[in-house]
């Protein structure tokens, strides 16, 4: 069973934008896959309708399929507590006050007891690094504290899938290695929108390239970015890292 | 900043029996009859001393007054329409400020955390506790959000003059509305994505 399928997705924007034109594709439990594409392509779109936040009213389609599940307005909660979604600004993302208040949120919206809850903040927050932060301010972390609280609030959800939104944007180079460190750590199955294309080479076998709606190219990810054509094409380039990298 | 968090022994007081004094000592002016000077007095006293309790520096309370007296003025200003208004806004100004210099020294000696722990102890609902804590966490970053836009509006005003400045504001607050109205849009998604209900 695929733990991602979707099949001709479209989706317009009310204001009459047409982000998504007829995106099909499937991602197996495991996989990771890079989302590249320059911006304006459809990428946040896809991801939003990952988690059933877009279209606003869903419609139950069976456009987007999770473990082999349609999504529909019945089963929503369902799917969101399946598919973790780390979004672009950390800012809109951490709402609680505290670092636990926030790790916590998720699992009190899945009604576990307080014990539970507990236990997996404190898991998640040791996941990320970020063991002793608890009672820090959410306001007050730097940008790369506050990525990595984000990714322990949806950690501690345990989902299935992660999707990522630009998990690298705006960190400095350690903050990023360190970054790409934690989320190779993450077993789970990962969709990951990135302009980092190092990040998409050195975490992702495989990657999509999306452009104005569609998908251009599915495939090995060092395959697609070694093709120096395609990626000018589409407003990428051939990352620093493959110039280096030898045939063998 | 949050400066809830302080060493003096007011700040160490459990933030419920704050708010408790807080309210009751707001109660007290707003019930006390305007010709109750001696009341009024005795309230003042009150609040001297925790002031001095608090080892907060005067001139930083007063500043933090100052920032609210138009409000207070804009109402208590009211008064003086009326005949015999005079005597009317004296006591409205005294009782406005003895009640703005409670909450000025229960939100300088108590953390906004604290404050918002006790009201969902207090089973105060829900909804209006979350509004209260959104608003807290993003007064900070519209703030931040603010500054970055003024610094660059500065960055690239070039003519001084103040008509100029005031229409310039004028669009910095509209778009920091439309702004604030799309971030609200995207924490609800992220609220939704943690199974927000």
């Amino acid at each position: 069973m695929n733990a991602i399928e979707i099949t001709n997705l479209k989706y317009r924007y009310r204001d009459g934008l047409e982000a998504l034109r007829g995106i099909s594709f499937c991602v197996v439990p495991g996989e990771c896959v890079a989302l590249l594409g320059p911006n304006g392509s459809g990428k946040s779109t896809l991801l939003l309708h990952l988690n059933g936040l877009l279209p606003e009213k869903v419609s139950g389609d069976g456009a987007v399929k999770i473990s082999g599940e349609a999504l529909s307005p019945d089963n929503l909660e369902k799917i969101r507590r399946q598919v973790g979604l780390v979004f672009q600004d950390p800012d809109d993302q951490l709402f609680c006050p505290t670092v636990a208040e926030d790790v916590a949120f998720g699992p009190q919206q899945l009604g576990l007891g307080e014990k539970e809850i507990a236990v997996r903040v404190k898991l998640s927050l040791a996941q990320v690094g970020l063991a002793g932060f608890e009672q820090r301010q959410t306001h007050h972390l730097s940008h790369g504290e506050k990525r990595r609280a984000c990714l322990a609030g949806v950690l501690a959800c345990e989902p299935a899938v992660l999707v990522l939104d630009e998990p690298t944007s705006d960190l400095d180079p350690r903050g990023r290695r360190e970054f790409k460190a934690l989320l190779r750590e993450i077993p789970a199955t990962k969709l990951i929108a990135t302009h980092d294309l190092e990040l998409a080479v050195e975490l992702c076998a495989r990657a999509i390239i999306l452009d104005q709606g569609r998908i251009i190219a599915d495939g090995r990810t060092v395959d697609l970015l070694s093709d120096e054509k395609l990626m000018l094409a589409h407003g990428l380039e051939r990352p620093h890292i493959l110039h280096h990298r030898h045939p063998h | 900043m949050d400066h809830g968090r302080g060493h003096s022994a007011l700040h160490r007081a459990p933030a419920g029996w704050k708010l408790a004094g807080a309210l009751t000592l707001v109660l007290t002016v707003g019930l006390l009859p305007r010709t109750q000077l001696a009341g009024l007095l005795v309230v003042a006293v009150i609040l001297g001393g925790l002031c001095v309790l608090s080892r907060i520096r005067l001139l930083f309370l007063l500043k933090r007054m100052l920032l609210l007296e138009p409000l207070v003025l804009g109402v208590a200003g009211l008064m003086l329409l009326q005949p015999g208004g005079g005597k009317i806004f004296v006591a409205v100004m005294l009782k406005a400020n003895l009640c703005l210099l409670t909450t000025v020294l229960l939100a300088n000696t108590t953390p906004f955390t604290e404050i918002v722990r006790v009201l969902q102890r207090l089973r105060v609902p829900w909804l209006f506790v979350t509004t209260l804590t959104l608003m807290h966490r993003y007064l900070f970053v519209l703030a931040d959000e603010a500054e970055r836009m003024r610094r660059a509006r500065v960055s690239r005003t070039f003519t001084r003059g103040r008509r100029f400045q005031w229409q310039a504001l004028s669009s910095v607050v509209g778009q920091l509305f439309v702004r604030a109205s799309e971030r609200a849009e995207r924490i609800y998604n992220a609220m939704c994505a943690r199974g927000w209900k």
